[in-house]
């Protein structure tokens, strides 16, 4: 096996930081900057305090200035919600928007012709310089199911994080079950519904 | 062991998923009510996409007096289906699709006792159990907090749920060789398998 095992380098980027870490600079002190405070006051309309997944949609665009899909939205606020309540408050709409500020980072440099979407061979070095080793085909895959059908067929911001995430969660999801780390897993088909629905919903 | 929603020998679903196999065009194709459908929204290829499927469904009032399905359960029902990974479905496909969501229909509308389009988590679990999904107490906790808004979970997300819980036992199902409910995954194809749902 390749150094780092058959995952390539351990699971996914050794980094800290863009897929659900800590901040640039590791230990940010929970506040809140005055920007995402007004930003947040902007969004909470009916000011409850708190953002629901529909307010958050009104808040994230992506390039193409398409607010953000349902789903990934779900995803974020599910994060950053200590509360459990489907919402999420200033603190977490602070960290929060830290985190999809990392996120663009990450997005531009990989859209290395700066189209404002990334493609499939954008993809593809995406992957593989996270240390997925995963294949052409699967990228296509990808690609086919969150574009519009278009003749360049790219994904926009929202969808990226939310792709990365999935890998990022699966993986450890795997690797838990994996304990020999020889990239192979005997799974039952409960536990594999069980892993799969608690990290993918 | 036998998995929910497989073929009975002789190639129909079992449990109220309904649908007749995929298959060749057959005559009449184009007296088929659902042809009208289909043919309305599809473009020139003869395929639809997931925003097209979404006005399909609307227009054919499969949900009845249920809000219809949004754009991501379209989305997942076609990757459900999609044989030939482009994306879109042909239509028999979605002649397929069509007769497994009317399958789950029946079986919401069983369990929604007060007929308020929604059924609890309670009512979820023994749906989903009796359509004969093994589901841990987690998975069931998952599932009801993705799909539920203050405790209930309307139509359309528990199409969305079916869809999925289909598609990952399809894929779990078609890699077990001996068919006792076990699988050697391999790391890359475990990725690829679920994230493909």
């Amino acid at each position: 096996p390749p150094p780092g095992g058959p995952y390539g380098s351990p699971y996914g980027c050794p980094q800290p930081g863009p897929y659900g870490g800590a901040a640039p600079g590791g230990n940010a002190p929970p506040g809140v900057d005055p920007e995402a405070f007004s930003w947040f006051q902007a969004v909470d309309e009916d000011h409850s305090g708190f953002i629901s997944v529909k307010e958050l949609k009104q808040a994230l665009v992506n390039n193409n200035w398409s607010t953000f899909n349902d789903e990934t939205c779900l995803l974020m606020i599910n994060m950053f919600d200590k509360t459990r309540s489907g919402r999420i408050d200033v603190y977490g709409f602070s960290a929060l928007l830290r985190f999809i500020q990392q996120w663009r980072g990450l997005f531009q440099q990989h859209d290395r012709d700066q189209s404002g979407s990334i493609s499939f061979s954008e993809l593809q070095q995406a992957f593989s310089q996270m240390g997925y080793n995963l294949s052409p085909q699967f990228s296509q895959l990808l690609l086919a199911r969150y574009s519009q059908r278009c003749p360049q067929p790219s994904i926009q911001l929202d969808r990226f994080i939310h792709i990365c995430m999935q890998l990022q969660s699966l993986t450890d999801a795997f690797r838990e079950k994996d304990t020999a780390l020889l990239g192979n897993a005997r799974l039952s088909y409960e536990d594999f519904l069980t892993m799969v629905v608690t990290r993918m919903l | 062991m036998a998995y929910p929603g497989q073929p009975a020998p002789g190639g129909f679903y079992q449990g109220g998923y309904g649908g007749a196999p995929g298959g060749p065009a057959f005559p009449g194709q184009a007296q088929d009510p659902l042809y009208g459908y289909f043919a309305a929204v599809g473009g020139q290829d003869g395929q639809i996409d997931a925003d097209e499927l979404q006005r399909c469904l609307t227009q054919s009032g499969i949900a009845g007096a249920y809000k219809p399905f949004n754009l991501e359960t379209c989305r997942l029902m076609i990757s459900m289906l999609d044989r030939d990974m482009s994306g879109t479905l042909g239509f028999n496909e979605f002649k397929e699709l069509w007769a497994v969501v009317n399958g789950w229909k029946q079986h919401f509308v069983s369990f929604d006792s007060d007929g308020s389009g929604t059924v609890d988590r309670q009512e979820l679990e023994k749906a989903l159990m009796t359509m004969g999904f093994r589901l841990s107490p987690q998975a069931v906790t998952a599932i009801t907090r993705r799909y539920s808004t203050q405790g209930k979970i309307a139509f359309d997300d528990y199409i969305a749920c079916c869809v999925k819980l289909r598609a990952l036992t399809e894929c779990f199902r078609r890699r077990d060789a001996t068919q006792q409910g076990f699988v050697n995954f391999h790391y890359d194809d475990f990725i690829q398998c679920v994230m493909s749902i």
